[in-house]
């Protein structure tokens, strides 16, 4: 597979998109489809592209870790778990009672409940910034439904891990390292800090390097990538200059990643339709969660369908999680539900305000005709 | 009273209240562009801009009040930790007749009270210049002062 040829079609479409305000994601990944296994068939996956996919999401963890500060959200812990709660139960359950309904065994639903449930923070930060949302007091509830989500990936990794041999010995290794790293992530920056300030290229190879260990983790003690990667991306958040190294590798990888990954499925018609129910449902799930979180925190239906449209999107985590532990059709129609709901997030996302303009006035005219 | 906020993966924001009711949000972004609302008390949706990192340093010094001319501007610096605190800086142009003496012979500390705090020369910054600096025509100058020092300085020194 040539890589330099898969960045083209990339930038390209990166381009494209941008032109048309839309989301990249869902382009990368239609385009793998169209010239991979899916479609003409014309590129295939080999072992050089599987290890960039795979590095792209240790990358996207990593960062995701890196974001994530222990004191900062230890701070906010109560708003981000009032924010973020019913998103979650809504979503998983609605989800995972679809795919039940729709055939899929109990395994496949739990993998499709944690993988539709999360929003892309991508797309949906990205939208906030774009369409000047950010003043908006719906907007934080938003940024912290994206903070909460980001810790329930580390959770949801662990429990899609299909390593249950030996349950016992599995759960003492990640509560080890669990608390391993947050201890450690109070004296990374003390120990560490100095090596990445340098002006040679010892800071970049570090955190390169620091961003690949979870695949090392993974082959030596048997703990999910994913996990170890959100985890030292954790230990190591306190050292400022590593998130400005990292960028623009992750950047890059995780490009290629959605790209690659699109070559390598095979999307089933039949994966395809569940796909569809499953869009329906991703979107009618976060928009009757949004309602509930506005109506919960704000008293108010509106603000709650604001914070709905805004978190449709699906994208980066849905496609990480179906990656690293599908293996059927779930992978159809996961792969299907997060094409549609990135694309009509971003709309949604964008045209909220007549969304919510359209609603209360059909809402006005029901209450006063029925007076 | 100026509410700060960490909006994790988005930037920081900050919020304030006008007494007359207006709203204004301020957020800087992780790519280091600056975004601005503005809501008027009556009006239920905001405006924006958005800025880059020396758009908006120019706006900051419009709204601090201070002359913005090329050859001759200041900036004044706000702490938000000590709010009775206000630096004044002020910027000149050597000329030629300043041109080959230094610091300590122009004795400006003395005769003014105001000091220099930096010196730009082509292009390169010297924070805190040395006594025995020698000036030369084109560096810009920074200098720091109250109101009365900088205009003795200004009418000492620079002869303006």
């Amino acid at each position: 597979m040539n890589i330099a040829l898969a960045g083209l079609i990339c930038a390209i479409l990166a381009v494209a998109s941008k032109k048309l305000s839309l989301p990249p994601v869902p382009a990368y990944i239609l385009a793998g489809l169209i010239l991979g296994e899916t479609g003409f068939g014309v590129l295939k996956g080999d072992e050089v592209s599987n290890s960039i996919a795979e590095a792209g999401v240790i990358m996207l963890l990593f960062y995701i870790g890196l974001n994530l500060n222990p004191g900062e959200i230890s701070e906010k812990k109560k708003t981000i778990f009032h924010s973020g709660l019913y998103d979650f139960v809504i979503n998983f359950t609605l989800i995972y009672g679809i795919s039940i309904l729709a055939g899929f065994t109990h395994v496949q639903a739990f993998l499709i409940a944690s993988a539709l449930y999360i929003s892309s923070s991508a797309i949906v930060l990205q939208s906030l910034i774009e369409n000047r949302k950010l003043m908006f007091r719906e907007s934080e509830v938003v940024i912290w439904i994206m903070v909460f989500e980001d810790i329930a990936i580390a959770l949801l990794i662990v429990l899609n891990n299909p390593e249950s041999s030996d349950l016992l010995l599995f759960m003492v290794k990640i509560l080890a390292f669990t608390a391993l790293t947050y201890w450690l992530s109070n004296h990374m920056p003390r120990l560490l800090g100095i090596l990445f300030t340098r002006d040679d290229e010892i800071p970049v190879l570090l955190a390169f390097t620091a961003a690949l260990l979870g695949i090392a983790f993974e082959e030596f003690f048997r703990i999910p990538a994913g996990f170890t990667a959100i985890m030292l991306g954790l230990m190591l958040s306190g050292i400022k200059n590593i998130r400005e190294i990292v960028l623009p590798f992750k950047d890059v990888f995780l490009v290629l990643f959605f790209f690659f990954f699109g070559i390598s499925v095979n999307l089933s018609s039949e994966g395809f339709v569940d796909g569809l129910i499953l869009a329906a449902a991703a979107v009618a799930g976060k928009v009757i969660s949004g309602m509930i979180t506005g109506r919960y925190l704000f008293r108010s239906w509106l603000s709650g369908l604001e914070i709905g449209l805004d978190t449709v999107a699906r994208g980066e985590f849905s496609i990480f999680l179906i990656f690293a532990f599908g293996t059927g059709k779930e992978v159809s129609a996961v792969t299907t539900a997060v094409i549609i709901t990135s694309v009509l997030g971003a709309f949604l996302a964008k045209n909220s305000a007549k969304i919510r303009n359209m609603v209360s006035e059909f809402a006005e005219r029901r209450f006063s005709s029925t007076q | 009273m100026v509410r700060f906020i960490g909006l994790e993966g988005v930037g920081t924001k900050y919020e304030l209240e006008t007494k007359s009711g207006d709203r204004i949000a301020i957020i800087f972004l992780l790519n280091r562009r600056i975004q601005i609302y503005i809501q008027e008390r009556s009006c239920d949706r905001p405006c924006s801009v958005e800025l880059t990192e020396t758009e908006a340093k120019r706006l900051s010094s419009v709204l601090g009040g201070v002359p913005i001319e090329k050859e001759r501007e200041s900036v004044e610096v706000d702490f938000m930790g000590v709010p009775d605190l206000t630096l004044a800086m002020h910027t000149y142009t050597i000329t030629k007749r300043l041109h080959g003496k230094t610091i300590e012979e122009l004795a400006i500390r003395k005769r003014t009270g105001a000091n220099i705090v930096a010196v730009s020369r082509r292009g390169k910054t010297i924070i805190s210049p040395p006594p025995h600096l020698i000036f030369e025509e084109g560096d810009i100058i920074v200098v720091i002062g109250d109101k009365e020092q900088i205009e003795r300085f200004e009418k000492e020194i620079m002869g303006i």
